[in-house]
């Protein structure tokens, strides 16, 4: 394990691979919660902590539980309920601390549990053999490429608002096509070597 | 939902929680009974036919090797017979990881690379991913390999135009697989 | 009636991509051939219909503190036996869909129907819902494989149907398709993400003009109608 590979992982999950322009992962709250720059970015890091934690404690739960017990199947119901607990306990240390972003990220804190970058980062590192750290790693700059992309697109869309277009793209057709743009753009990164 | 107290309210929910949990878990791990053989043997078949497409043999034993100098290579499995090895590597591509599998057929202590196949990369269609793919420009560049040593270069093969990177990747795998089969030989 | 209504809702009027816009991740990321579409569709489908029956079926004994819960662990349930059905029998399917049979977990659809639908109404409706529904995705995810592999790769079918030895059906994703101009003319873009995105914008775009011109035309004729009544009344 050496630094190489932690730069590696990072600099795929962020730009390369990013979870949604590559991957397609996290696109419902990506679409439903992108029309202001601070919602993104609140989203974003909520998802990054939650993506981090989550990651960490599913491969504890995985490598020390499940596969001793010969119990690998049931990885994917296992890993939800975690995931569901999880976000329960950010939204009530939200609702404690940071009451102005638990107002602002209202109904989509709970969403958190159904976005699928979540569950999909979980169950990449099992299916990559990612080790401890390198789940982690993996995690964190997973939410931080998600981050990137929700705060991007959200800037965009803010001025998607004032331009002109065909009325049927009215609401998501527009926003669809818009996130394909910033998707074309996020190719660029992807003759980078990572080697 | 009388006056329960919070506690035994909490309590009362948690058992029927925990009953849901146990009859999913229990279906589950009769469906698993059921398929898990046949996963198994699937997943074995799968390996198996990547092996014998690169390196024909009966049986492949694996051997081991010093990973910490050969980061990229997962497995290597001996040949049944002697007349090579088989080496199973994971590398980085132009879009993400690649899985390959390489033939190094053994003659006198002279290494070759006897085929390769790609099982599984996320290149770009049409691109990198013409490396793996069926098409005449994918068997050719694959083919380019058979024969080449350790010092193969990216010169050697009928690289994919397009696509130099994963080329270059591919090129340095196959590098990689020979100098670790030589290592242990 | 009420089942030809259901099933107009789940595949037009209501239908869970186009019209309700959720469970979109999967729909751009495995659409790239045919084979891959109908077998995400189907296993939704199968997936939806079993948590609608069950779900509809306990609805009355779960205590509505933990009904998401509930919900969660059952489906995760079936998506585990779907998952590891495909693994045993289609292994191809379960590798190229790769993570994204799991994923079905996290899928709107299936959580959106069991709370929206399932919690108020029997199971036979529960049944019937489950297969409209799962058919207006299947119907979404083919009709994006349709025209991103046509236009993209210049074939159709791809994986599902060889027609090298005459025309056959294959299960295990090898078949080439029907090549209708040759790949090097096909806009690539369409099969790489950019052309998800781009696809299920116009789709959904296209959508909301039928829609639109469906809803003015019954407005127009209802005016219409309003109108005759009306000379009717003053003659």
């Amino acid at each position: 394990m050496s630094l190489n590979t932690i730069v590696a992982i990072s600099l795929g999950a962020i730009l390369t691979n990013n979870f949604i322009f590559s991957q397609f992962l996290g696109c419902c709250p990506f679409l439903g919660c992108s029309d202001r720059t601070d919602t993104a970015a609140g989203m974003g890091l909520a998802v990054i902590f939650v993506m981090g934690l989550a990651s960490a404690i599913c491969w504890v739960i995985d490598q020390y539980i499940l596969i001793p017990l010969k119990l690998a199947f049931l990885e994917t119901l296992a890993f939800i309920l975690v995931i569901a607990a999880l976000v329960q306990f950010v939204e009530m240390f939200l609702k404690k601390t940071v009451p102005s972003l638990y107002k602002a990220l209202g109904i989509y804190l709970p969403l958190i549990t159904t976005n699928c970058a979540v569950l999909g980062v979980v169950l990449l590192n099992v299916q990559n053999d990612y080790n401890f750290i390198e789940s982690v790693v993996y995690g964190i700059t997973g939410g931080i490429g998600f981050m990137l992309a929700i705060v991007l697109f959200a800037s965009v869309r803010e001025r998607v608002q004032f331009s002109d277009y065909p009325e049927c793209f009215e609401g998501f057709p527009i926003c669809l096509v818009s996130a394909g743009l910033l998707a074309l753009a996020f190719m660029g990164f992807s003759g980078m070597s990572i080697m | 939902m009388k006056k329960d107290s919070t506690g035994a309210l909490i309590f009362k929910l948690g058992i029927i929680l925990l009953l849901v949990c146990a009859v999913v878990a229990g279906v589950l791990g009769v469906v698993n009974e059921i398929t898990a053989d046949r996963i198994y043997q699937q997943k074995r078949e799968k390996t198996f036919a990547a092996y014998s497409a690169v390196l024909p043999a009966a049986e492949y034993e694996e051997v081991g090797f010093d990973k910490s100098q050969f980061g990229t290579v997962d497995i290597i499995e001996k040949a049944d017979g002697g007349e090579g090895y088989v080496v199973q590597t994971t590398f980085s591509g132009a879009q993400g990881m690649i899985t390959m599998v390489v033939g190094v057929k053994e003659s006198g202590s002279k290494y070759t690379c006897s085929g390769i196949s790609i099982i599984s990369h996320s290149e770009t269609s049409g691109l990198g991913a013409v490396a793996a793919s069926s098409s005449e420009k994918g068997e050719s560049f694959r083919s380019s390999f058979i024969g080449k040593d350790k010092n193969i270069k990216i010169a050697d093969i009928d690289a994919i135009s397009g696509a130099t990177i994963t080329s270059k990747a591919v090129t340095e795998a196959v590098a990689t697989a020979i100098k670790a089969v030589e290592s242990i030989a | 009636m009420r089942i030809k209504d259901q099933f107009r809702e789940g595949l037009i009027t209501n239908n869970p991509v186009l019209v309700q816009q959720i469970g979109m991740c999967a729909t751009m990321a495995i659409t790239t051939s045919l084979f891959n579409g109908i077998g995400m569709g189907l296993s939704v489908l199968v997936i939806l219909t079993c948590c609608n029956v069950v779900i509809a079926a306990i609805r009355k004994i779960i205590p509505g503190e933990i009904r998401l819960a509930i919900f969660v662990v059952v489906i995760a349930g079936f998506v585990t036996i779907v998952d590891l059905l495909l693994q045993a029998f289609v292994p191809a399917l379960s590798e190229s869909l790769g993570v994204f049979i799991p994923l079905i977990v996290v899928n709107c659809i299936i959580i959106g129907r069991a709370e929206a639908f399932c919690q108020k109404n029997t199971v036979k409706a529960s049944f019937i819902d489950g297969i409209a529904q799962g058919l207006g995705y299947t119907g979404v995810l083919v009709s994006m494989c349709f025209f991103r592999e046509l236009l993209g790769a210049g074939r159709f079918g791809g994986g599902l149907i060889d027609i090298s030895n005459g025309f056959r059906f294959t299960l295990d994703g090898s078949g080439g398709g029907i090549r209708i101009f040759a790949e090097d003319y096909g806009a690539k873009i369409l099969t790489m993400p950019f052309g998800g995105f781009l696809t299920l914008g116009f789709l959904i775009a296209l959508m909301q003009y039928a829609l639109k011109k469906s809803a003015k035309k019954k407005q127009l004729e209802a005016e219409a109608e309003a109108d005759k009544e009306k000379e009717a009344a003053e003659e």
